[in-house]
């Protein structure tokens, strides 16, 4: 390790992580002996074929699954081993997360998806409008506050969902596969803005994607085959 | 708060004619039971108010074995000490004293047993307005001696009208039997037709000299200003006189206690009927709004949504759903209440039985505050009930549910 790599601080670190589906029946392997580091600030793409384990891994890391073996560190607190509930809290406070279907709730406008999560941290309600105002703005969507999610485009949707995964002030987001259900425009405009909030707040991204326009932009490509990992390299923005 | 009960509010809209139909549903079944519960508790009240204005009075004073035994020397001692003490009692608004015995009324068709009631003009029309059940005839106020008024019912039976004299044998206070003719002068009709056939009035005054030397009282019946007082001014008649024993009205007719009784369980039990039913179609109604959403539940709970306020939410949506409902039919049934409050409803078709029996067939529905709540309070609970499953199954979605393809 270089010097100017332990003044990052890691946010993420997994120890020989494997995760088995039904070992009872038919035994899947969906992770073997995975073991990485995610630091603070980081753009990283996490890429492979269908049934790679990329939504497992984000789901280890998420602490939304338990490991059948191996550990889960997020900022040296073990989430691999803590209770259900602590789970909940924990990612309440640390981890936003952004899905595939943008899973917005459906009865509540842009601003109150947005803000709903601060509500469940009880923050108080001048600090909530704030910042709900401001993150749709950074988002570009400042004047869809009151618009449902239904009168709202996918790349709106996501984006919105974008903006509730930051209200909570994480340590890291986890998107998988964010764009997938986007097209290429709404893709790109994404990306920009999740580009953007790394380079000038430095919050941290991991996403899946199997999408070469959107591995093109990441920092660090971390590639899986079979469960495992089977390339990690740093790439030079073009 | 403010938040998931904005939640839950919108959640129910969502499918406007499902919510709709359980909303209608819990309206109406409580619209029909709480007037059912009003008129009820009306009826109740009505008898109760009933037998304690024309007979009962709000408390008795007695010899301790009279109600018992019926005998004409079972009469009150201290008579006039107890009359002063009563008349110097502010609690009291008015009391009439009877002379009572058991005896035989006699016709020339037949004989039959019945209650001889001795009363005083003036003071009972103070007290009771058992004069307003006279139907023809005078009310015993009349310079006819010996007069005697007598149920219509009793006067059918034994074929005699106003005019006729009738024959009443009973024990004096010194065991000796008495017969006497009386003449009758008036007919009533009170709301028990069973009453009307065991009970014959005459005056005190005249039955006084037939049974005994001085005059001798078995009954004081006393109205109080507040029907609440009547426990604890028998208490202090009972202390202050030991000879005697007084009752309330609840300890002297065990029918209307058990009615008081009955109100306060009828109001909960038609409740409980009517919520049970509609408990299937709350738990239905939140099951499937639950299935149809439990990817977005899986996603809350993903994003930090602990799962105490997710069983919270359901408990929260089923509970408003249901109690707009609730608190809709329970308007409607005041209005209808208030309607008929003053007008009665009128159940004539079915009045002879009810007259049989000594109920009216007018009924004037009432419900108060507290029954209400009692009320409330039941829908509150039945729907906490119906709504913990659902809740329950909300609470143990898996969260990866939520990130996977749909
Ligand atoms: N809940 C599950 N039960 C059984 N097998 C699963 C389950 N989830 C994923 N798998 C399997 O685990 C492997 C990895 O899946 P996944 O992590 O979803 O891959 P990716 O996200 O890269 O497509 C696949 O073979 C998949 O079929
Ligand atoms: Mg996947």
């Amino acid at each position: 390790m270089t010097s100017a790599k332990t003044s990052v601080m890691t946010i993420v670190r997994t120890e020989s992580l494997s995760r088995v589906y039904n070992p009872d029946t038919v035994p899947v392997h969906a992770l073997r002996d995975v073991s990485i580091e995610i630091d603070e600030g980081e753009f990283t793409a996490l890429r492979g074929p269908s049934g790679s384990g990329k939504t497992t891994l984000l789901n280890m890391i998420g602490g939304l699954d338990k490991p059948t073996e191996g550990k889960v560190f997020i900022n040296d607190h073990e989430i691999s081993n803590m209770k259900d509930g602590a789970r909940i809290d924990f990612r309440l406070h640390n981890i936003g997360f952004v899905f595939q279907h943008y899973n917005l709730i459906p009865v509540f406008t842009a601003a109150e998806n947005v803000a709903f999560i601060m509500m469940l941290q009880h923050r108080n309600k001048r600090e909530i409008q704030e910042r709900t105002d401001k993150l749709l703005r950074q988002v570009g969507l400042g004047d869809r506050q009151d618009a449902r999610p239904a009168q709202l485009s996918g790349g709106q949707q996501q984006r919105v969902a974008v903006a509730r995964a930051l209200a909570s002030e994480p340590r890291f987001i986890l998107a998988d596969e964010p764009t997938a259900n986007l097209d290429t425009e709404a893709a790109m405009n994404l990306l920009d803005i999740m580009e953007k909030m790394n380079r000038e707040q430095n919050i941290t991204f991991v996403f899946s994607t199997h999408d070469q326009r959107v591995i093109d932009r990441a920092r660090r490509v971390i590639t899986m085959v079979d469960g495992a990992i089977s390339q990690d390299e740093t790439q030079h923005q073009s | 708060m403010k938040t998931l009960i904005t939640l839950s509010w919108r959640n129910i809209w969502r499918h406007p004619a499902r919510s709709g139909v359980l909303l209608a549903a819990v309206m109406a079944g409580l619209w029909a039971g709480v007037l059912t519960v009003g008129l009820v508790n009306g009826l109740m009240h009505q008898r109760i108010d009933y037998l304690i204005e024309s007979e009962i009075t709000h408390a008795q004073v007695h010899h301790p074995e009279f109600l018992a035994e019926g005998y004409s020397w079972l009469y009150l001692p201290d008579h006039e000490a107890i009359s002063d003490w009563l008349a110097q009692d502010a609690r009291v608004r008015s009391f009439t004293s009877r002379t009572l015995t058991d005896g035989m009324l006699q016709s020339p068709v037949k004989t039959a047993g019945v209650r001889i009631r001795g009363i005083d003009l003036t003071t009972e029309r103070q007290t009771t307005n058992f004069h307003e059940n006279l139907i023809v005839g005078d009310y015993l106020d009349t310079d006819i001696r010996n007069a005697i008024m007598i149920g219509e019912r009793l006067a059918s039976e034994h074929n005699v009208e106003i005019g006729n004299r009738v024959v009443l044998t009973f024990e004096d206070v010194e065991n000796e039997l008495i017969s006497a003719s009386f003449n009758i002068v008036g007919l009533f009709r009170s709301a028990s037709a069973d009453y009307d056939q065991r009970n014959v009035f005459i005056r005190s005054d005249e039955f006084n000299a037939l049974l005994s030397e001085t005059a001798v009282y078995h009954e004081i019946g006393i109205m109080l200003t507040d029907q609440a007082l009547a426990g604890e001014l028998v208490d202090e008649l009972n202390a202050a006189f030991p000879n005697i024993h007084a009752q309330t009205w609840r300890q002297l007719s065990p029918e209307l206690s058990m009615m008081v009784e009955l109100g306060g369980v009828m109001v909960v039990l038609i409740t409980v009927i009517i919520m049970t039913a509609l408990a299937f179609g709350i738990l239905n109604t939140m099951l499937m709004a639950l299935f149809e959403r439990m990817r977005e539940i899986g996603v809350l709970i993903s994003i930090g949504m602990s799962r105490g306020r997710v069983f919270g939410m359901i408990m929260l949506e089923a509970m408003m759903l249901t109690m707009a409902g609730a608190v809709g039919g329970m308007i409607l049934a005041t209005l209808s209440i208030n309607y008929f409050k003053d007008r009665g409803l009128n159940l004539e078709m079915f009045a002879e039985g009810a007259a049989q029996i000594g109920w009216d067939h007018i009924i004037y529905p009432s419900l108060a505050m507290g029954e209400y709540l009692a009320i409330l309070a039941v829908v509150i609970f039945i729907t906490l009930v119906a709504s913990v499953y659902p809740a329950y199954k909300g609470i143990r979605i898996n969260p990866l549910d939520a990130a996977r393809d749909a």
